[in-house]
C-alpha cells in the first residue's frame, strides 16, 4: 500500500517534471519577446544579455505606432477575420445542410467536386486568384483579402459531418408543421450544430488572423494591410532592431491572445472538433 | 360488407395523395437544395476550381514584364529537369517533413498522454502548450530569429553558460533548416496535442480497467491499447501535418533573409513558388511548380491511404 | 433571424458594391475645383518627415490635390511595383532608381516627361547632367532627379581615441584602412574594426573602380568581375572578414551592420548620406571620404520621381513631380539633412544642415565619382551578384570560382535582348 502510493507520487512527480520543462520551452519565447520589446537597442545587444531592462522603454511601442498605422492594421485584420468567419459559417453551413439532409440529383458529384478542392494545395489557386483580383481592380483593397476566403470546402465537409449525425425525426416533425428547408436549417439544425459552427468559426478566425502570403500578394498599401503583412514590412524597415520588432510582434499577437484567454475552452474544443471528426 | 370497399377506396385515395405529395415535396426539395448550395459552389468554382484549370494552362506559358504571357508548350517542365534550385527545394522540404511530422506527432502524443493522467493543473498546462497555436507565424518567426541570433541571442548565451559556443543557428547553411524545424515543431505541438487529447478521451475506460486486471504495466498498456485505439486519429493528424508541412513558407520567409548564406539550403518548394511567381515575375514557371507540388501531394496521400490499411485500426 | 441573414447578405454584396464605388469616384478627377487624391510611393522611412513637409508646402499652393504617401520597404518595393503595374494599381507618383528605369520605360508603365517639361517650361538644366542621363531612355526623360548620393567612410571617434588611432582623412588608402581596422578591432569588447559589407554601391563596385577595374565594358556586352583588378578588389574586401576584423557575412545578415555601427560595436564602415539622420544621433560618429586605391573612385547614383503611365490624375501628378523637383523642395531635403538634393546649388544648404558632421566628404566625392552602371538587365545582374558573391563572402567558395560563375551568368543576361 505504502509502496504503491510512493510509486504513484514518483510517477506524478515525473509527469509534472516533463510537463513543466515543456511549458517553460513554450512560454520562454513569449517572455523574451516582451522583455526585449522594453529594452533600448544597446541593452538588446549587450553581452551578457540584460534580462530585465533598466528602464522600461514604452517608447518602442510608440515608435511602432508612429511609423506604421498599427491601429489601422488591427482594424483591417478584425474586419477581414470577422467577415471571413461570418461568411464562411453561413455559406458552408447552408450548403452542408443541403448536402447532408436533402436528396437531390447530382448531390454526390457536386459534393465530390467541392471536396476535390481540399486535396489541392493552396498555391495551385494562388496565381489565378491573383489574376482575378487584378482584373476586378481589387488590388490594395480589403475585399481582395476577404472574398476568396468566404468559400471553404473544408468548412462544408466539417459541417456536413455534423448535420449527418443529427436524428431524422427532428426534421420530419418540422416538415409536418409545414416548415420549408431553409426554416428547418435555420431554426432546428443550426442550433444543434453549434459545436461544429464554433469549431469552424475558431478555425477560420485563427487562419484569417495569421495568414501571410495571400494578403501580402494582393495588398501593398498600408491602408489595407493586415497585421501579418505589417509585421513583415516592419522587419523590412527595421532590419534587425529587435526591441522595435518585438514590440510590433507583441502588438500583433495581443488581440488574439486576449480572445484566447477569454474563450479558452471554445478554442481548445473547437480545434479538437476540427481534427477529431 | 359495404364498409370494405369504402376502406379500400380511402386507402387508394390516400396512396394517391401521398405519391402526389411526395412529388411536390421532392420538387421543393430540389429547389431548396440547389438554392442552398449555389452560393458556395459558385464561389468554389470561381475562386478554386477554375483556378486549378488556369494554373495548368499557365504552366505552359512564359511571362514577360507587366502581365503579358505567351504559350511555350513544355518549356517550363523541361526547365525543371535542369533546375538545381528546384531539386534542392524538394530536398529541403523532404528533410523538413521527415523531421517535423514524426517528431511533432511523437511529442504531441507524449504530452497528450501525460495530460490525460489524473494530475493537477491540467488546464494550465494545456493553455500554455496551446499558446503558439494562436500566435501568428510571422511573429513566431521574428522572436525565434532573435533567440537564435548568434551574437546576441538568448540561446547562445545560455549555451555559453555551460561552456558551449553556440553555432549560427539561422545563417549556417548546414544548421539553418534544422533550426526552422525546431520552431515548426514547437509551434505545432499544441494543435496536435489537443486533437490527440480528445482522441484519448474517446477510449473507453473499460479497456484500461481490463488491462489493469491483467496486470499490464503502463508501457504495455500504451502500446497494446492506447496506440492501436488512437491510430485513426494518428492517421488523420499525420495526413494533415504532411500536407501542411509540404506548404511551409511563412517561417522561412520571415526567418531567412534574401542575402542569407543559408537561403539555398532552406528554401522550400512553396518559397520557390512565391519567389518565381511574385518576385522574379516568372509566373509560368511558378505555375509549373504548383502543378508539380499538386502531383507530389496527391501521390503521397494515395500512398498513405494504401499503407494505412496495415496499421490503422477501426472498430 | 431574418435580420441577421439580411445583414450578412448586405455585407457580402456591399463588398462587391464597394469595389464599384471606388472605381466611379476616381473617374471624376480633373476638374479644377474638385479635390483629387494622388498617391506617392517611396521606400525610405527616414525621409518621411521631409516628404510630409514638402507635401504641406505643396498643398499651400495646390489645396485641391491631396497627396497620400505610401511607404514600402526597399526589399519589397520593386516587387510591389511590378505587381501593382500588372494590376494597373501603381501609385500616381513614385520613386525610381537607375537599375529599373529602362525596364519600366520600355514596358510603358511610366510616363515620358520631356514634352510635359517643354510645355510648362520646366528646366532640366537645374540638375547634374549625369543624373538626367541616367533617366533618359531612347532620348526621352522619364524621371525628374530628386537627390544623389555618393559614399563616405563613417567612423566612431570614441573607438579611435581609445585605440589611439588618428581619424581617417583624404590621405588614407587601402593599406591604411586595413592597418587601422587591425588596431581598432577589440575582441574582448566585441568591437570590430570595419564592416566588410556585401554591397555593390558603396562596397565592391567602389573598390573595383579604385583598383582600375570595371563593372560593365564600354560596349555593354560583358562584365569585368573576372578581371584581375576586380578579383584583387574583392579579395581585399573579403580579407577583413577572413582576418576577423569584420563581422562575418552571417553575422551581418543576423544583425545589421548599420545598427551595430550606430551602437558602437563597429569602428568604421562605408555608408551613404541617407544614413545621416540616423547616425547624427550618436555624437561619436563622423564621416570622411572613402580611402583611395590605385586611384580615387566612388559610386554615384541618384533617385528620381516618375509618373505612372495609367495615372488618372496626370495633371495633378505632374504638378506634384514639378514641385518635388523644385528648389523649394530641394531645400527642405537639404535642411533636414536627409539626402543630398539634386537641384544645383542646394547642396551647400545640405552640408550646413548638420554642422557637427563633415558632410563635405560626400560632395568631395562627386569630382571623381563613377555613375552606377545602368542597363536593361541591371536588376537581373544585381540578383546574380547577391546569389553568387554571398558564397565568396561566407568563404564557402573561392573568389576566383565565384566570379567565374557570376561573369558567366551576368554575360548571359547582357546578351539577352
Amino acid at each position: 500500500m505504502e509502496r504503491s502510493k510512493q510509486l504513484l507520487n514518483n510517477k506524478t512527480f515525473l509527469i509534472h517534471f516533463v510537463l513543466i520543462v515543456g511549458s517553460v520551452a513554450m512560454v520562454l519565447p513569449f517572455l523574451w519577446m516582451i522583455l526585449t520589446s522594453l529594452k533600448t537597442y544597446a541593452e538588446s545587444i549587450h553581452v551578457p544579455p540584460v534580462i530585465i531592462p533598466e528602464d522600461f522603454q514604452w517608447g518602442n511601442y510608440k515608435e511602432v505606432f508612429g511609423l506604421l498605422p498599427f491601429f489601422e492594421f488591427m482594424y483591417n485584420t478584425f474586419i477581414v477575420t470577422i467577415l471571413r468567419t461570418a461568411g464562411q459559417l453561413f455559406l458552408c453551413s447552408l450548403a452542408a445542410y443541403a448536402f447532408a439532409r436533402i436528396e437531390f440529383p447530382g448531390r454526390n458529384i457536386l459534393f465530390m467536386l467541392a471536396l476535390s478542392v481540399l486535396m489541392v494545395p493552396g498555391q495551385v489557386f494562388l496565381l489565378p486568384q491573383y489574376m482575378i483580383m487584378v482584373k476586378l481592380g481589387w488590388l490594395n483593397t480589403l475585399q481582395a483579402v476577404i472574398v476568396p476566403g468566404l468559400f471553404s470546402a473544408f468548412g462544408t465537409f466539417l459541417l456536413r459531418q455534423f448535420f449527418m449525425g443529427l436524428p431524422k425525426e427532428l426534421e420530419e416533425a418540422a416538415r409536418l408543421d409545414g416548415c420549408n428547408h431553409f426554416q428547418i436549417y435555420w431554426k432546428i439544425m443550426l442550433p444543434l450544430a453549434k459545436p461544429g459552427l464554433v469549431a469552424l468559426g475558431i478555425f477560420t478566425t485563427l487562419w484569417s488572423w495569421n495568414e501571410l502570403m495571400w494578403p501580402m500578394i494582393v495588398n501593398s498599401s498600408p491602408e489595407s494591410m493586415t497585421l501579418s503583412v505589417g509585421l513583415s514590412s516592419l522587419q523590412g524597415q527595421y532590419l534587425t532592431n529587435y526591441p522595435i520588432l518585438m514590440a510590433g510582434s507583441f502588438l500583433a499577437i495581443l488581440p488574439m491572445l486576449i480572445l484566447f484567454i477569454i474563450l479558452q475552452k471554445q478554442f481548445i474544443e473547437g480545434i479538437a472538433v476540427t481534427g477529431g471528426k | 360488407m359495404k364498409e370494405l370497399p369504402l376502406e379500400v377506396e380511402v386507402k387508394a385515395n390516400q396512396k394517391f395523395k401521398v405519391s402526389n405529395l411526395a412529388k411536390t415535396r421532392k420538387r421543393s426539395d430540389y429547389f431548396w437544395a440547389y438554392l442552398m448550395i449555389t452560393p458556395l459552389m459558385l464561389g468554389l468554382v470561381i475562386f478554386y476550381l477554375w483556378p486549378i484549370i488556369q494554373t495548368f494552362y499557365f504552366s505552359f506559358t512564359e511571362w514577360g514584364a507587366f502581365g503579358q504571357y505567351e504559350w511555350t508548350g513544355l518549356d517550363n517542365y523541361k526547365r525543371m529537369l535542369e533546375d538545381t534550385n528546384l531539386l534542392k527545394s524538394f530536398k529541403n522540404t523532404a528533410i523538413y517533413i521527415i523531421f517535423t511530422v514524426p517528431i511533432g506527432i511523437f511529442l504531441s502524443i507524449l504530452i497528450a498522454v501525460l495530460l490525460n493522467q489524473n494530475i493537477k493543473g491540467k488546464s494550465v498546462y494545456r493553455t500554455l502548450y496551446f499558446l503558439p497555436v494562436i500566435t501568428m507565424p510571422a511573429a513566431i518567426a521574428m522572436v525565434w530569429k532573435w533567440l537564435y541570433n548568434s551574437d546576441y541571442g538568448l540561446l547562445n548565451y545560455l549555451l555559453s553558460l555551460i561552456g558551449i559556443k553556440g553555432p549560427q543557428w539561422v545563417s549556417d547553411p548546414k544548421i539553418a533548416l534544422y533550426s526552422i524545424i525546431v520552431v515548426a515543431i514547437w509551434s505545432g505541438i499544441g494543435y496536435n496535442m489537443v486533437i490527440f487529447l480528445s482522441g484519448l478521451q474517446g477510449i473507453p475506460k473499460t479497456y484500461y480497467e481490463a488491462a489493469e486486471m491483467d496486470g499490464a504495466g503502463p508501457i504495455r498498456v500504451f502500446f497494446k491499447i492506447t496506440l492501436p485505439l488512437l491510430s485513426p486519429v494518428i492517421f488523420f493528424v499525420s495526413i494533415m501535418s504532411l500536407i501542411g508541412a509540404f506548404q511551409v513558407f511563412d517561417l522561412i520567409f520571415m526567418m531567412i533573409g534574401k542575402s542569407s548564406t543559408a537561403l539555398e539550403n532552406t528554401q522550400s518548394i512553396v518559397y520557390l513558388f512565391y519567389q518565381h511567381a511574385f518576385v522574379l515575375n516568372d509566373k509560368g514557371y511558378a505555375a509549373a511548380i504548383a502543378v508539380l507540388l499538386l502531383a507530389v501531394i496527391l501521390i503521397i496521400t494515395a500512398i498513405q491511404m494504401v499503407l494505412q490499411k496495415k496499421w490503422v485500426h477501426y472498430d | 433571424m431574418k435580420k441577421w441573414l439580411l445583414l450578412l447578405l448586405t455585407v457580402i454584396f456591399g463588398l462587391i458594391g464597394l469595389a464599384g464605388c471606388s472605381d466611379s469616384d476616381t473617374t471624376s478627377g480633373n476638374t479644377k475645383d474638385e479635390k483629387v487624391e494622388i498617391t506617392y510611393g517611396f521606400w525610405d522611412k527616414k525621409q518621411v518627415p521631409a516628404i510630409e513637409e514638402i507635401v504641406k508646402l505643396f498643398n499651400e499652393e495646390n489645396p485641391n490635390i491631396k497627396v497620400k504617401t505610401e511607404l514600402t520597404p526597399y526589399g519589397q518595393y520593386f516587387q510591389k511595383l511590378e505587381t501593382a503595374a500588372t494590376g494597373g494599381a501603381l501609385p500616381d507618383v513614385m520613386w525610381m532608381n537607375g537599375a529599373h528605369v529602362e525596364q519600366y520605360a520600355e514596358g510603358k508603365v511610366i510616363l515620358p516627361l520631356s514634352e510635359l517639361a517643354k510645355q510648362d517650361n520646366f528646366s532640366l538644366d537645374n540638375y547634374p547632367e549625369s543624373l538626367i542621363d541616367l533617366y533618359t531612355v531612347d532620348g526621352k526623360v522619364y524621371g525628374i532627379p530628386k537627390d544623389f548620393d555618393t559614399t563616405g567612410l563613417w567612423y566612431n571617434k570614441k573607438i579611435f581615441d581609445e585605440a589611439g588611432v588618428p581619424y581617417p582623412d583624404e590621405t588614407w588608402d587601402w593599406d591604411k584602412l586595413k592597418e587601422a581596422a587591425e588596431k581598432l578591432t577589440n575582441k574582448d569588447k566585441g568591437i570590430w574594426g570595419y564592416a566588410a559589407l556585401m554591397g555593390n554601391q558603396g562596397g565592391y563596385y567602389d573598390f573595383i573602380w579604385q583598383n582600375g577595374g570595371y563593372i560593365i565594358s564600354e560596349d555593354g556586352k560583358s562584365v569585368g568581375f573576372d578581371k584581375p583588378e576586380a578579383i584583387e578588389a574583392l579579395k581585399y574586401n573579403i580579407s577583413f572578414i577572413k582576418e576577423g576584423l569584420s563581422p562575418t557575412q552571417a553575422q551581418m545578415t543576423e544583425t545589421a551592420a548599420s545598427e551595430l555601427f550606430a551602437s558602437g560595436k563597429i569602428a568604421m564602415m562605408f555608408d551613404g548620406p541617407w544614413m545621416v539622420p540616423e547616425y547624427k544621433q550618436n555624437p561619436d560618429l563622423d564621416v570622411a571620404v572613402v580611402p583611395k586605391g590605385k586611384q580615387r573612385a566612388v559610386a554615384i547614383h541618384g533617385l528620381s520621381n516618375v509618373i505612372a503611365a495609367n495615372t488618372k490624375h496626370k495633371d495633378a501628378a505632374w504638378k506634384f513631380v514639378q514641385f518635388l523637383g523644385s528648389k523649394e523642395a530641394a531645400e527642405v531635403f537639404a535642411k533636414t539633412g536627409t539626402v543630398i538634393p539634386a537641384y544645383n546649388g542646394t547642396q551647400e544648404a545640405w552640408i550646413q544642415a548638420v554642422p557637427t558632421l563633415n558632410l563635405q566628404a560626400y560632395i568631395d566625392g562627386v569630382e571623381y565619382s563613377v555613375p552606377l552602371p545602368s542597363v536593361k538587365s541591371t536588376g537581373e545582374i544585381w540578383q546574380y551578384e547577391t546569389d553568387v558573391l554571398k558564397k565568396a563572402w561566407s568563404e564557402e567558395e573561392s573568389v576566383e570560382d565565384a566570379v567565374k560563375e557570376l561573369t558567366k551568368k551576368a554575360n548571359e543576361a547582357l546578351s539577352k535582348k
